[in-house]
């Protein structure tokens, strides 16, 4: 049980779904492990590409400014012409009295993505040059409550059908924000996959 | 019979991982390495999930009832429902879009509803379902349950570009609202149910 409590490596997991203890002493740090029982990930596989992280963060954050400003998509009929960005369709819903909706959807599309860039980047940046923070843990708790917030995935998919669906009655244009949009997306898929937890959290635990 | 770190007074912290050793008359402490209230499992767990679902349920209701969405061209158009959007836009030959928004917005706020009392019902009850296939259906509406947003992104878009005075113009109605919260609260709902209550059966 005092190896459970060691600083470097932990002998015992146990599952965060099924709560089943395992013996991991064995196993080696970048192996993939799944639940014998319930196949939960236990632990992820893989080198943790810090370079590319910090790299992946940095761009989605020079690109996060035009991606919520400029238009995503222009629509012109019989002369008349409207376009949307990203804050430009919160502020619309804002004032045409959907205050609460248009909370929702900054948070998950502007606010959640833009927190979850920054607080990479942070942890990126600190992990490399090894210059750990006090509030380090809190980071990483709220990087992860912004990962699950941050939808601009489903934002992408939702510029879509809203381009199809008007296609029928004008014309519709795509608009430098979507190049930017899916841009940040590709980032912030990068550091989803190259972002290992763990390791932040044992450097963490071996700096103290 | 394959041991539980709750049978070793070890408890597993929610925001780091760290097993932390927890005395059984103790129940809750915190992590040394990350300062997180630590507990054996999710605290309140079931009565939040069901507070949540229950009320998601309830706003089902005027989600689908009331319109989400008029559109307005040259002084014409009745205003939508979430269904017959959908219905609209399969006649207007675009089956593919229609399928998609039909997936977002119908059929995967009804699967985790339906999903999520299943999954209570279990733990309540001690339903002896298997516990392999209610993990999975878990992490299934866990997945699934952000593309219900689509319909709300979709009306921040459209509200915006499509608001030309009176040639064309879309506006949001009451259902929109409704729908958010259904989204949200279906959510949070999944977020706070432990499925380690649902293996916890098996110990009994």
């Amino acid at each position: 049980m005092t190896d459970a409590l060691s600083p470097h490596r932990e002998s015992l997991l146990a599952c965060p779904d099924c709560d089943l203890l395992l013996r991991v002493d064995a196993v080696p740090l970048d192996r993939e492990c799944h639940c014998p029982r319930c196949d939960a990930l236990v632990q992820d596989g893989g080198h943790y590409a810090i370079d590319l992280h910090l790299a992946a963060a940095f761009s989605g954050l020079v690109l996060f400014v035009p991606a919520v400003t400029a238009p995503v998509l222009r629509f012109t009929m019989v002369g008349q012409w409207g376009s949307n960005s990203l804050l430009g369709g919160v502020w619309h819903l804002w004032t045409q009295g959907e205050q609460i909706l248009s909370l929702l959807v900054l948070l998950c599309s502007v606010v959640a993505p833009f927190f979850h860039l920054l607080l990479s980047f942070g942890i990126a940046l600190t992990l490399r040059l090894s210059r750990l923070p006090n509030n380090f843990p809190a980071w990483l708790k709220w990087h992860r409550h912004m990962q699950g917030w941050s939808m601009l995935e489903v934002y992408t998919l939702g510029i879509i059908v809203a381009y199809v669906k008007m296609l029928d009655d004008g014309d519709v244009f795509v608009g430098s924000g979507t190049y930017c949009v899916a841009g940040v997306l590709l980032c912030l898929i990068i550091c989803n996959q190259c972002f290992r937890e763990d390791v932040a959290w044992r450097q963490w635990e071996q700096r103290k | 019979m394959s041991s539980r770190a709750f049978d070793k007074g070890l408890a597993r912290c929610f925001s780091c991982g760290k097993l932390c050793q927890l005395s059984v008359q103790q129940q809750a402490s915190c992590c040394p390495r990350c300062d997180s209230p630590v507990s054996f499992r999710q605290s309140a767990s079931l009565s939040y999930s069901w507070a949540l679902t229950l009320a998601a349920l309830a706003l089902l209701v005027p989600a689908n009832m009331l319109p989400i969405l008029t559109v307005v061209s040259f002084g014409q158009g009745d205003p939508d429902t979430i269904m017959s959007g959908v219905i609209k836009l399969w006649d207007a030959e675009l089956q593919a879009i229609a399928a998609v928004v039909f997936i977002a917005s119908v059929a995967v706020p009804v699967a985790k509803l339906v999903v999520m009392l299943l999954l209570m019902l279990v733990v309540q009850l001690k339903l002896p379902l298997s516990k392999e296939q209610c993990t999975l259906l878990y992490r299934f509406i866990h997945f699934i349950g952000r593309w219900s947003m689509l319909d709300l992104f979709m009306i921040s878009i459209l509200v915006t570009v499509v608001h030309m005075g009176n040639i064309a113009n879309v506006e949001s109605g009451p259902a929109a609202l409704a729908f958010g919260a259904v989204v949200v609260l279906t959510m949070l709902a999944a977020d706070y149910f432990d499925p380690r209550l649902l293996w916890d059966l098996e110990h009994e």
